[in-house]
């Protein structure tokens, strides 16, 4: 298996290879193809003689790994939704995965071709290589859009988060903003009837392979649980409300409730979160600054909260943690490595910016219901101002221990 | 330093007949380790002298002046760095920072001896040191006590008889590389000031200076480690000073790179070549870089990694040892800051990723104050050999320094 796929590479690795080959342009495309399949045999010439077998390709993949909890539950409770809304109640566990699936499944695969296609683009004119940190934007994006996007929508965004996210500042690594929130964040404000609003969060009504006819059932509202706060009465207990409407606590921290595609699952994003930690990979400052700052935020907010304050200052610090794309943000989006801060301290602040913005936004706006994206992409630009602050403090600390020798 | 040769191609020498000065310092002497005809001076890039080829013949020797050990306390730092250099082991002096050749003319804020060493693979006191070293190790601390306050370094648990010395302020290190650099522990103890430079040395290179500040006489002998996979028989050779490379290791069993030091910080060189002055292991690795299908998504459970998402990356090494080979096992990306470099770096306050951003940014100054000057080449190697991105940060540092040897 090995001796063949050596020998396949080796074989049309002259028509890609150097500057006279003929099909050189495409290199990029070589190589991103043979170091899938195999590790490259590089050899080190210059510095330490030999080097980790930890690769970016790793890191990334771990990441994807991660994402798979949110991936499935999703999934199921995209089918599960659909259900939902069409009142039918005895579906079994594999028909929501299915439906689910079918409406996820072309969503996922329009992110790696269109945003693919962009990166790859980019890495033929730029002459690098192909960075698989997109593997991991074009698995997160999707993730975060309703099943109903049109899928030239989700084409348009991912285009947008590779090329302006990333891209334009040198690939990943160079990069300010998050690329996945970057994507959304264009279709959000150039598409907002498709990503915001009660209607577009089920998939109830639409065909699918396995289902027959149906259609969604009068008085359903389709809003998710943070809109359907933002819509009760001023002064009334949010937490209650939720209850009326069938979602306890246990509820929407599984995700059984409406929402963005892998966003909705507390409970899956967690797993994902421990697996990055136990692996290293995320940074566990930034998901606790997250939650504290959320938790801080709402709690003030609860505590400026008057009889006659929106709905939304009234609900529980904690309903924050597993409402809206907040888990699935702080696990995921807010530990980009590239576009948060670099120092574990900084990355302590910038987590706990987050947390506070997401709620702030969700609360005092009512016109967003949802702020993680907004908080996550504020906070990225800011990054690099709150590690100038801690290099800043690191620096004076040194030189004042040098003077004291 | 810069080489000026004191004999030529032919020239009879003898054990202990200078072979070459430094150019601008003519004091710091190197010795011919053996009697003989010297053969072949061998050249490099820019005709910089790469190896002076002894051929022995013969037992003459030369010798200088040799000092009782009351005469060695009593001496001005000027006399006591003189006759440092007289023994014709000065140069294995390192400056902190810079790494180079101490200036003689400048006394040094402390000097380190360290009986420590914690690079992979590489001997320490345990093997270089013998009990009868005790008096050689005296006689240089005592020495060099008149030129600045002597630090002595050594392992946590050791209690090696040679280190049983007067004279010096003792420290213990133990923990992972690079605890036993002796440039770390500058760093940790006692961190050079303002332009001042601090002289650091090996233990086993001191022991040798003392033993020739007794004796008179160039000592020549030296204990080699072979090591590495691709050493047929992995042994300690006790043999002379700059002998044939393959006299130390034997064959490699498999196509090695034959490295003079350390995999992180050694130097590759060619087979045919000799031990080096500075470093005692000879390390042959195997030089084939498997390739692995999928290397990126398998488990790879016996894979040994400083990252946990290798399972060996929650500790515990393999048994029989680790397989390493000089492969970059991935294609080179640009820096993805996942907080690893840190793990690596013990120097305190030092941030090591905006240290070598600075550094290929080019501004000097903000480097300085990132402590480029107080980041050790280990600590840099470290990073580079961590580094999931395959950035070289050992040679980024070389470059800051360079650059700042430029300018100053």
């Amino acid at each position: 298996m090995q001796k063949a796929l050596e020998g396949m590479f080796d074989g049309i690795r002259p028509k890609f290879e150097g500057k006279d080959a003929p099909l050189g342009w495409a290199w990029p495309l070589f190589e991103g193809a043979e170091t899938f399949f195999l590790t490259p045999d590089h050899k080190t010439h210059t510095g330490a003689h030999v080097r980790d077998r930890m690769d970016m390709k790793r890191l990334m993949i771990f990441v994807l790994y991660a994402l798979a909890p949110c991936i499935l539950f999703g999934a199921y409770n995209v089918g599960q939704q659909g259900f939902i809304a069409e009142g039918v109640a005895d579906f079994s566990a594999v028909d929501a995965l299915v439906r689910g699936l079918w409406h996820m499944i072309p969503l996922i695969i329009c992110s790696y071709t269109a945003g693919g296609l962009a990166e790859l683009v980019f890495c033929i004119v730029r002459k690098h290589e192909i960075n698989e940190g997109f593997l991991v934007t074009a698995m997160l994006y999707p993730l975060t859009l309703p099943p109903t996007i049109p899928l030239w929508m989700a084409a348009a965004g991912i285009i947008f988060g590779v090329v302006i996210g990333k891209e334009v500042f040198g690939g990943v690594g160079m990069n300010i903003l998050n690329p996945a929130l970057t994507a959304r964040a264009f279709v959000f404000f150039t598409y907002p009837a498709a990503i915001s609003g009660a209607k577009v969060w089920d998939v109830g009504g639409r065909w699918w392979p396995m289902g027959s006819e149906a259609t969604v059932v009068d008085g359903y509202t389709g809003a998710t649980p943070l809109l359907a706060v933002t819509g009760m009465e001023r002064g009334a207990d949010p937490a209650a409300g939720l209850a009326e409407l069938g979602w306890g606590y246990s509820e929407l921290a599984f995700g059984m409730i409406p929402g963005s595609m892998g966003e909705v699952s507390a409970v899956a994003a967690l797993l994902g979160a421990i697996f990055l930690l136990v692996t290293g990979i995320a940074s566990w400052q930034t998901m606790v600054g997250c939650v504290l700052g959320l938790l801080g935020m709402g709690a003030v907010l609860n505590g400026v909260a008057g009889p006659e304050s929106l709905a939304l200052f009234h609900l529980p610090p904690h309903y924050h943690l597993v409402m809206g794309g907040f888990a699935f943000g702080a696990v995921f989006m807010a530990t980009d490595p590239v576009s948060s801060p670099t120092l574990n301290a900084s990355r302590f602040v910038y987590g706990i910016g987050i947390g506070a913005l997401c709620v702030l936004v969700r609360v005092v706006n009512p016109a967003y219901p949802e702020g993680m994206m907004l908080a996550v992409l504020f906070m990225n630009v800011f990054a690099p101002l709150i590690d100038y602050v801690v290099v800043q403090r690191s620096t004076r600390r040194r030189a004042a221990r040098l003077a004291a020798a | 330093m810069y080489p000026r040769l004191a004999k030529r191609e032919g020239d009879v020498v003898q054990r202990g007949t200078v072979l070459f000065h430094d150019k601008k310092h003519p004091s710091i002497v190197v010795r011919s380790p053996v009697a003989g005809v010297l053969k072949e001076i061998r050249r490099g890039a820019r005709r910089v002298i790469t190896d002076v080829v002894v051929e022995r013949s013969g037992d003459g020797e030369e010798t200088f002046t040799s000092y009782t050990a009351d005469q060695l306390g009593s001496m001005s730092a000027e006399d006591a760095v003189a006759a440092a250099m007289a023994t014709g082991l000065f140069p294995a002096f390192r400056t902190r920072p810079l790494d180079r050749i101490p200036d003689p003319t400048e006394m040094p804020q402390s000097i380190f001896i360290a009986a420590t060493e914690s690079g992979p693979l590489q001997p320490g006191a345990d093997v270089l040191l013998t009990a009868d070293d005790q008096a050689n190790l005296q006689a240089a601390v005592t020495l060099l006590k008149c030129v600045a306050p002597v630090h002595l370094t050594m392992g946590a648990g050791t209690n090696h008889p040679a280190l049983q010395v007067t004279g010096a302020t003792t420290h213990r290190f133990s923990g992972p590389h690079p605890s036993g650099d002796a440039g770390l522990q500058v760093n940790l103890v006692d961190p050079p000031r303002g332009q001042n430079r601090v002289w650091v040395i090996k233990a086993w290179d001191a022991a040798l200076m003392g033993r020739a500040l007794l004796e008179g006489r160039f000592p020549n002998e030296r204990v080699y480690a072979a090591v590495g996979a691709g050493c047929a028989q992995p042994r300690f050779v006790k043999t002379l000073v700059g002998a044939p490379l393959k006299a130390i290791a034997g064959e490699a069993k498999v196509p090695s790179r034959w490295i003079r030091g350390s995999v992180l910080t050694g130097t590759a060189v060619d087979e045919g070549r000799w031990a080096s002055f500075g470093t005692r292991a000879v390390h042959l690795l195997p030089s084939e870089v498997p390739r692995y299908i999928l290397g990126w998504a398998m488990p790879s459970l016996g894979a040994w990694s400083f990252h946990r998402s290798f399972l060996r990356g929650f500790g515990g090494a393999p048994e029989g040892g680790v397989d390493l080979r000089p492969g970059t096992f991935g294609g080179e990306r640009a820096i993805v800051p996942i907080g690893a470099y840190q793990k690596v770096v013990a120097t305190p306050d030092i941030l090591p990723d905006f240290l070598f951003k600075s550094i290929l940014a080019g501004d000097l100054e903000e480097a300085i104050t990132l402590g480029l000057l107080d980041i050790t080449m280990e600590e840099a190697a470290l990073c580079t050999y961590i580094c999931p991105s395959k950035v070289e940060f050992d040679v980024i540092l070389k470059k800051g320094l360079e650059l700042y040897e430029q300018e100053a």
